[in-house]
């Protein structure tokens, strides 16, 4: 593979794959757990970690998985990642993992890993698909961020738990809540499909 | 022949890798997780249903086994004498898996003093609200030698709207330990004086 192909993986999950919002996978971390930045954060940081070894594991049995169980084994390998974070996260981030709960388990049947897995990992060598991984898996993580951010500095006035604004900003509490999430998904895919037109890039997902 | 067989070897292949790695994990990482559920649940819930301050409370520590079953039990002393117990107890047939708890009993009232969740796999705004003191305080005062059941059943409990089998397992957990405080009430008790013993001729390393 040339060094503009890798260059390209690389970057691809920062803007031209960028989940949620360009990927439209992963919605369902990305509305229910983004309540709080470091909630967000954690929730990505986990789905990467996944994601990065799911990604080189897939693609370095690609060879030896036959096709006819090759969902069956994603699955497997995706199970196997999910259950280390969660045991990672509880001995070592007990606070966080107690407060993402349910949603750490079901990162298993999160569509990007499976999506990334048969669309990229099962036919693109380890260090490659290793690269979209880290990718996707950094995009991910950055736009839960985002979003969660923008979910508490103006639903909870705070932002990574430290307050901004003191005692007189009135939150606006309906941010914080499921409709919130909506909105803000919402306003910032309307905004990223604005800026891809303005510059003329053409929406194909590869 | 050899064709067909080839699917079934390597998921085979795959989910020994997979479970010899995971039981691996758990075996190292366990004895961390269960002190940060020590520092950040039981601690607090220790706190809670003796009403003293947390810290010292998770030392006083006794495992009975009956009829192959642990129930780790922690105890609280007034003088010499043994005034309350919290023994953490399994419900099964939760929504999403089984819930751990631990049901606190005051000896001197015969007495629960409360039920507090250790940890469970429920859904997020239905049956994960047994954590919510709503539900919990329910559980305080309840004469601790008789089951407990839901209403509409043949009990008190007010179950969680939408979340009938979370809250029927917490009473199947409650009346697991009412069960053992009516049977082998003495076994406990004798358990729990041998350990308080034993905590006394060695102390904290």
């Amino acid at each position: 593979m040339s060094q503009g192909g890798f260059r390209k993986t690389l970057t691809s999950g920062l803007w031209s794959n960028l989940p949620p919002f360009r990927l439209t996978l992963g919605l369902c971390p990305a509305l229910a757990v983004t309540t709080s930045a470091e909630n967000g954060l954690g929730m990505g940081l986990a789905t990467a970690f996944v994601l990065v070894f799911s990604n080189l594991f897939i693609s370095s049995l690609r060879k030896l998985i036959p096709s006819t169980v090759r969902i069956a084994c994603y699955i497997l390998i995706a199970a196997t990642l999910v259950v280390l974070v969660e045991i990672l996260m509880k001995a070592f981030f007990f606070p966080l993992s107690e407060r993402l709960g349910i949603y750490i388990p079901l990162i298993v049947v999160n569509c990007i890993i499976l999506g990334r897995a048969e669309a990229f990992a099962s036919k693109n060598p380890p260090a490659l698909s290793l690269a979209d991984g880290i990718s996707i898996g950094l995009g991910f993580t950055g736009s839960l961020t985002l979003i969660a951010s923008i979910r508490e500095i103006l639903g909870a006035g705070s932002w990574f738990g430290i307050s901004l604004f003191g005692e007189s900003f009135e939150p606006f509490g309906l941010m914080v809540k499921a409709p919130g999430a909506f909105l803000v998904l919402g306003v910032l895919l309307s905004l990223m499909n604005w800026i891809s037109r303005r510059r003329g890039e053409v929406f194909v997902q590869s | 022949m050899k064709e067909s067989l080839r699917p079934v070897v390597v998921l085979t292949g795959i989910c020994v890798v997979c479970a010899s790695l995971l039981s691996f994990a758990n075996q190292s990482l366990g004895p961390r997780v269960e002190q940060q559920t020590d520092l950040y649940v039981r601690g607090p819930a220790l706190a809670r249903l003796f009403d003293l301050p947390a810290g010292d409370l998770l030392d006083n520590k006794v495992t009975v086994t009956i009829d192959d079953i642990a129930y780790p039990i922690f105890f609280r002393t007034e003088g010499e004498r043994v005034a309350g117990l919290a023994v953490e107890t399994t419900g099964r047939g939760g929504y999403g898996g089984d819930v751990v708890m631990l049901i606190g009993i005051d000896l001197a009232e015969d007495r629960l003093l409360g039920m507090e969740v250790v940890s469970h796999s429920e859904t997020p705004g239905l049956g994960a609200r047994i954590e919510e003191e709503a539900f919990r305080q329910q559980w305080q005062g309840l004469p601790a030698m008789a089951p407990v059941g839901l209403q509409g059943g043949n009990g008190s409990i007010d179950a969680i709207s939408g979340a009938t089998v979370t809250s029927r397992a917490v009473v199947d957990g409650t009346n697991r330990i009412v069960d053992l405080m009516v049977s082998h009430k003495d076994l406990v008790l004798a358990a729990i004086e041998a350990g308080k013993d034993m905590a006394q001729e060695e102390p904290e390393p």
